[in-house]
């Protein structure tokens, strides 16, 4: 049992700390405090709920189907699955956005609640997860069949955001408050 | 042969490390990590007399100082916590708390005991148990690091990647060594310390200062504030996920 455990928690520590040596995750930090990557940023522009809809309706992929063109078909299913994929990659951009102004924020508080926090990484990690599903299952099925999962996510995303977007006025408030003081 | 340049292959390296440390004042700044240093090199040299002088004393000598070594490196472990969190009084509390949950898991799972912590037991086990839990500590601190972005300057990014490696390498050596035979996972035992001093050295061979935070943002009140939203955002979440699975 011991040997198992030391086994796991050696190993795990080793291969973070190489993704961390090889990454240079510690090191590049700073400059993504001082200048968000571009290219992230513009994933930021929010997909409009009847585009995620539409990525994910049956109704555009019967009308293909009533054609009866094959070629026509596994094109318009090449064409979603892409859409879908660069969707779910947009989703999880916003959400590791949001941790990371998240964290940012919270890391000079001094009354930081370590609760609320293990609460906010978890679901963060949960979002995470179900963009990981999600991308898995569209590789695997198709965006077609996937509609219900992807508006769950959609919707606990932008729950996530609201949160968020709470926060930072809250901050802003504060500042704002000081700097008059 | 290999044991012997090993040995003084770790005497070299951690001869250049203090030296290095002094002349660049390093040492000044991270004096719990040098105060090891310098304890390995005592280490090292009282086992090589301890060696000549007889096998038993050697291995009383050895696991004394081994386990002294231990407890250095855990000041070190809190010196890293310490430097980099020092304008970070948020990511700070996190990481006692973090800290003091992998401590009580490790009592309350019963370490010391399932570790075989009785006169029968040996030190190589014991020694195991108590870097398991080091490597657990010092896995909590590096997830925190990363969640809550915490930048590092080049010294102190050094010290934290060679402890944690050598931690980690040495961990899982110890599930693997042998007491009675000289195989390859003694020798990688061993071989990871080289490891981590090289990668000392070559972090800190001279001083870089650490990044500042840009912004000083005062969240105190604020913070119970939106810790409340957050509670009640969750709650609503709660409830619309247990609403999606029910339908």
């Amino acid at each position: 049992m011991i040997g198992s455990a030391s086994l796991v928690a050696g190993a795990v520590l080793l291969l973070l700390l190489l993704a961390v040596v090889t990454k240079g995750w510690l090191a590049a930090r700073q400059l993504q405090d001082v200048a968000p990557a571009s290219r992230e940023e513009d994933a930021m522009e929010p997909c409009a709920q009847e585009v995620v809809s539409r990525i994910f309706s049956r109704a555009d992929w019967e009308f293909v189907r009533g054609l009866k063109a094959g070629r026509i078909e596994r094109l318009f299913e090449q064409e979603r699955k892409r859409v879908a994929l660069v969707w779910v990659r947009q989703t999880s951009a916003t959400i590791r956005k949001v941790m990371r102004e998240h964290a940012q924020a919270a890391r000079q508080s001094a009354n930081l609640n370590f609760s609320t926090e293990i609460n906010i990484f978890a679901q963060f990690l949960t979002l995470m997860a179900v963009c990981g599903t999600l991308s898995i299952a569209i590789q695997i099925t198709g965006p077609v069949w996937l509609g219900g999962l992807a508006h769950y996510a959609q919707r606990l995303s932008q729950q996530v955001t609201k949160l968020q977007e709470s926060f930072h006025a809250g901050s802003l408030a504060k500042a704002e408050g000081t700097g008059r003081g | 042969m290999l044991s012997q340049l090993i040995l003084w292959s770790s005497i070299v390296l951690e001869l250049a490390l203090l030296v290095t440390g002094l002349r660049s004042r390093l040492a000044y700044r991270f004096p719990a990590f040098y105060v090891y240093i310098a304890f390995v090199l005592l280490q090292d040299l009282i086992t090589i007399f301890a060696l000549q002088w007889s096998q038993q004393i050697y291995k009383s000598v050895y696991w004394a100082t081994e386990f002294t070594g231990l407890a250095l490196g855990s000041l070190v472990v809190f010196e890293i916590c310490k430097v980099s969190l020092a304008a970070y009084p948020g990511t700070a509390r996190m990481a006692r708390n973090a800290l003091a949950i992998v401590f009580l898991t490790a009592v309350a799972k019963g370490f010391p005991i399932s570790a075989g912590w009785q006169l029968t037991s040996t030190a190589l086990e014991i020694e195991r148990a108590l870097r398991t839990v080091q490597a657990a500590a010092i896995l909590a601190l590096v997830i925190l690091f990363l969640v809550y972005s915490i930048p590092f300057g080049r010294n102190l990014r050094g010290i934290m990647l060679g402890y944690g490696l050598f931690i980690g390498e040495r961990v899982i050596c110890l599930a693997f060594v042998s007491q009675q035979n000289h195989d390859f996972w003694f020798y990688a035992y061993s071989a990871s310390y080289i490891a981590a001093l090289g990668l000392w050295l070559g972090h800190l061979w001279s001083y870089q200062p650490s990044p500042q935070p840009n912004v000083c943002v005062q969240l105190e009140n604020d913070y119970q504030r939106i810790a409340a939203a957050t509670q009640r955002r969750l709650r609503e979440t709660q409830g619309y996920l247990r609403k999606a699975v029910g339908s």
